[in-house]
């Protein structure tokens, strides 16, 4: 089952690569936005499966939960940011 | 100067969302003995929650709840409370927060006063650095401008 975990794990890598790339060189900030917020879904998930290969999971949960929630306060401050044209 | 937002999700989901993110700032401090955590990364999310409420609903209600005065008076609060508990340990004839003295003071066998003592050290910890965080972030969103008479 670990061997099944990792595989999953590399795979989503591979995704965070590619929203890393619409993340940096993204044309507009609106795509630099939704890269960044993708990025923090799928590394929430990799910290999970991070947990289901340790063995110790009860602990990645609290990391995860905190990752979820500075994405989603990151994310809504960006959307005002942009909402206010430079106000924060 | 940040407005009210217009939008009444963002309003609803965040007054809804601001109970649950404070409670858990609570429980990764008062639980960091057995799980990653303390007292400065609750403080850090205790912090995002106010920083929360100050972007969706605006900076003239956020300043009822939480004051540019009141975050300096929460973050020398907190230093004092570090400070306090490690002076404490010096003056009743023990090394710098080296909590083991405190027994006689909490009448609690020594390990439990370590327990208790490094406990109180994450709790002046979160505050302090809660305040700090929403100091710099009204800091920064209002460009330094504020009125005399606004606090």
């Amino acid at each position: 089952m670990t061997t099944f975990f990792i595989y999953l794990g590399m795979g989503l890598f591979t995704l965070v690569l590619l929203c890393l790339y619409r993340g940096t060189l993204g044309p507009g900030v609106l795509n630099r936005i939704a890269g960044i917020c993708a990025i923090g879904t799928k590394t929430l998930i990799i910290l999970l499966l991070m947990g289901f290969i340790y063995n110790r999971v009860e602990m990645f949960v609290d990391i995860s939960m905190v990752y979820a929630l500075l994405n989603f306060i990151g994310t809504i401050t960006a959307a005002k940011y942009l909402e206010m044209k430079g106000e924060v | 100067m940040i407005r009210l937002t217009d939008d009444i999700i963002i309003r609803t989901v965040a007054r809804i969302l601001i109970p649950f993110i404070q409670l858990y700032a609570l429980y990764v401090i008062m639980h960091s003995h057995h799980s990653p955590g303390g007292g400065f990364q609750g403080g850090v999310i205790l912090g995002a929650s106010f920083i929360l409420y100050l972007v969706t609903h605006g900076l003239e209600e956020a300043k009822t709840r939480m004051s540019e005065m009141k975050a300096g008076i929460f973050s020398s609060l907190g230093v004092l409370i570090y400070s306090g508990i490690g002076l404490l340990c010096l003056i009743l004839g023990s090394n710098y927060l080296d909590y083991g003295k405190l027994s006689a003071v909490l009448r609690v066998i020594p390990a439990q006063a370590r327990s208790l003592g490094i406990l109180g050290v994450e709790i002046g910890v979160g505050i302090a650095v809660m305040a700090v965080m929403f100091s710099v972030f009204f800091d920064i969103a209002t460009g330094g401008e504020l009125k005399e008479d606004q606090e």
